[in-house]
């Protein structure tokens, strides 16, 4: 199996033990967090989770193939609604819903890239922004999916938690998401490092160079979106899960989803596999934090929080456009010389 | 059905606020077409401008009209600002950079606008804002056919300055051509700077003359900076006086369409047609790959 070997590559060396002390941690601190009784610091991090695979779906199109999107609040939003629909419609466990919203916001993604990818540069951002807002204005019109109100989770008795996913606090859902986190790993890692990986690097790099080498972008560009936008509605359905209520507000926000997301992968690094993760690490605490801590005790200053937030991504796109991963790069803090694109 | 009388009002109204689309989707086409640089934060920048002219009104009791030159120079001195600080730092740089960062301006002033004013609407109430002519059916709200008026000057001012003075000519040529402007003597930054001083200026007057007519509050830049961009492609990329034409038909397709249907409808059939407008228009969009 190729596959495998990839992973068994990527696992080689010192990054095996990384990962593996990575990987201690957290799953240790959710438990720790439940000992201590943190309710923040989970929510935190499960947060930190749902970036973590949103960004990192992400960047399979925006740091390995080029194509900036500023929507993936469609897939986002898309995925979160599926998992709402059949639980509360059709008494669907999400553990069957969170996969079918995943799988729903994929198929929307490879319509969306029909046209979409006929678009470069600028103008596909552009275009995506254009995409999240008319997903936003249908669903808030749309009386199947509760319109403007938005669905709510139903309320379950205490027999069919685990079918339902009804917990109290994030502490059970950091699991869940460090669980689909680990899937996208071994399903994006063999991804990247395989022949397709180096496809969309060559289609970033020079369309027409890779065009004329044999590669068809369109249809590589339609593969990265399907599993860019499958992880993304995997993303949503947790939140589905753990929030238990969907509104078209919320979930097709274009600065709280889209923009958030963009903002993890490339404070991480887009040119890095590792780099969306970390910057969902560093910039959701901070975020939790401004808006938690100052924005709820001094409600007079509500917009503090976005505002931090674009001063980090000016900071960023100013002085180090490749991000934490890549500047830790530059600095040769990574060891080895490691080629991590 | 709808009357003749409606058709009739609805266009009316739609070329005067059109012409204030205009603005603010013309300050959006000169920096769009000197630096190749798309301003995220156009409407935001214009929001400063309704700003402006609402503490002017308010502490000092200026009228809005009186506070176009300083809601412009303010704007315009962000803007000469934001030039050196920012953009000047990413006109190089790889197109995700120059998003991002135009994008962080974007969230700075808007919510940095809104943690410092609230997330409130405001409005200013001029004591002539109830002055309405008749002419036939159709009526006109004085503050609306002032900024009709004022937004027609301010692009007449802006289209001579840019044929006939030795500015204009410069700043023309520094959009054709960097390189070339810059053997021929021009100093190319300082036309930058200029030319997005000018670019959020324009503007920002646009959020100064909708200040009187029109509720105000920090978010307003996102609808504003949407119109600026259906006007900008639709117009035709980079060319301002296309821009104002098409600012003034986005305006009437936008109050003839709100007589037939929905306002959320009505959205998404200006969403739909900005992807269809990028999507269809042949060479000149997809065509110029930009670096």
């Amino acid at each position: 199996m190729g596959a495998l070997r990839f992973i068994r590559e990527g696992l080689s060396g010192r990054r095996g033990l990384y990962f593996a002390i990575i990987s201690v941690l957290m799953i240790a601190a959710p438990l720790i967090f439940w000992k201590l009784d943190m309710p923040f610091a989970a929510n935190a991090m499960l947060l930190c989770l749902m970036f973590s695979i949103m960004a990192m779906a992400w960047n399979l199109l925006e740091g390995y193939t080029g194509q900036l999107s500023f929507g993936h609040a469609v897939f986002f939003g898309v995925g979160a609604y599926t998992t709402m629909i059949l639980m509360l419609y059709y008494g669907i466990t999400p553990w069957v819903g969170i996969f079918a919203g995943g799988l729903v916001a994929a198929l929307v993604g490879l319509a969306l890239g029909v046209p979409l990818f006929r678009l470069k540069s600028h103008w596909f951002a552009l275009a995506t922004i254009a995409v999240g807002e008319i997903f936003k204005l249908i669903f808030i019109s749309w009386d199947y999916v509760g319109g403007s109100a938005g669905l709510q989770s139903p309320i379950v008795p205490e027999s069919q938690k685990l079918y339902y996913l009804q917990y109290a606090g994030s502490y059970v859902y950091v699991y869940l998401a460090l669980g689909f986190l680990g899937l996208e790993l071994l399903v994006m890692y063999p991804l990247v490092r395989s022949r397709i990986g180096y496809y969309l690097q060559a289609i970033r790099e020079d369309e027409d160079a890779a065009m004329s080498l044999g590669i068809n972008p369109f249809k590589y560009k339609m593969v990265a979106m399907f599993f860019s936008a499958l992880f993304t509605g995997i993303g949503g359905g947790i939140y589905t899960v753990r929030f238990r209520f969907v509104d078209p507000f919320a979930v097709f926000d274009l600065i709280s989803v889209s923009v958030y997301i963009t903002i993890a992968g490339i404070l991480g690094g887009i040119y890095s596999f590792v780099g969306p993760i970390v910057g969902s690490f560093v910039f959701v605490p901070i975020s939790e934090y401004v808006r938690v801590y100052v924005v709820s005790r001094f409600p007079r200053f509500y917009g503090l929080h976005v505002f931090v937030l674009g001063a980090i991504l000016l900071i960023i796109s100013l002085l180090a456009p490749e991000g934490i991963m890549g500047w830790l790069e530059k600095k040769g803090l990574l060891g080895g010389g490691e080629e991590e694109r | 059905m709808v009357g003749l009388d409606y058709v009739a009002n609805a266009v009316v109204s739609g070329i005067l606020i059109g012409s204030v689309y205009s603005l603010v989707g013309m300050g959006l086409a000169l920096i769009w077409g000197i630096m190749d640089v798309i301003n995220f934060a156009q409407g935001d920048f214009m929001m400063i401008g309704s700003f402006v002219t609402y503490w002017a009104f308010t502490l000092a009791g200026v009228d809005p009209l009186l506070s176009i030159p300083l809601s412009f120079l303010v704007t315009f001195a962000l803007g000469v600002l934001t030039q050196r600080v920012v953009i000047e730092r990413v006109l190089d740089a790889p197109m995700v950079s120059q998003i991002t960062a135009t994008f962080a301006l974007l969230l700075m002033i808007r919510y940095g606008a809104e943690a410092a004013f609230g997330p409130y609407t405001r409005r200013i109430s001029v004591p002539y804002a109830d002055v309405i002519f008749r002419i036939g059916s159709v009526s006109l709200q004085l503050p609306r056919l002032v900024a009709f008026i004022v937004s027609l000057g301010v692009a007449l001012a802006f289209y001579v300055f840019l044929k006939t003075t030795y500015t204009g000519v410069a700043l023309r040529a520094v959009s054709q051509n960097r390189m070339a402007a810059y053997l021929m003597g021009i100093n190319v930054r300082k036309m930058y700077w200029l030319a997005f001083g000018l670019g959020v200026g324009i503007s920002a007057v646009g959020g100064t003359l909708v200040a009187t007519f029109l509720p105000i509050y920090p978010e307003m830049g996102g609808f504003y900076a949407l119109i600026a961009f259906i006007v900008v492609v639709f117009g035709g990329f980079g060319s301002v006086f296309g821009a104002y034409i098409s600012g003034i038909i986005i305006g009437v397709t936008e109050s003839v369409s709100a007589l037939f249907i929905s306002p959320s409808l009505k959205d998404v059939v200006a969403f739909l047609l900005f992807i269809l407008i990028i999507l269809v228009k042949p060479a000149g969009l997809f065509g110029t790959e930009q670096r």
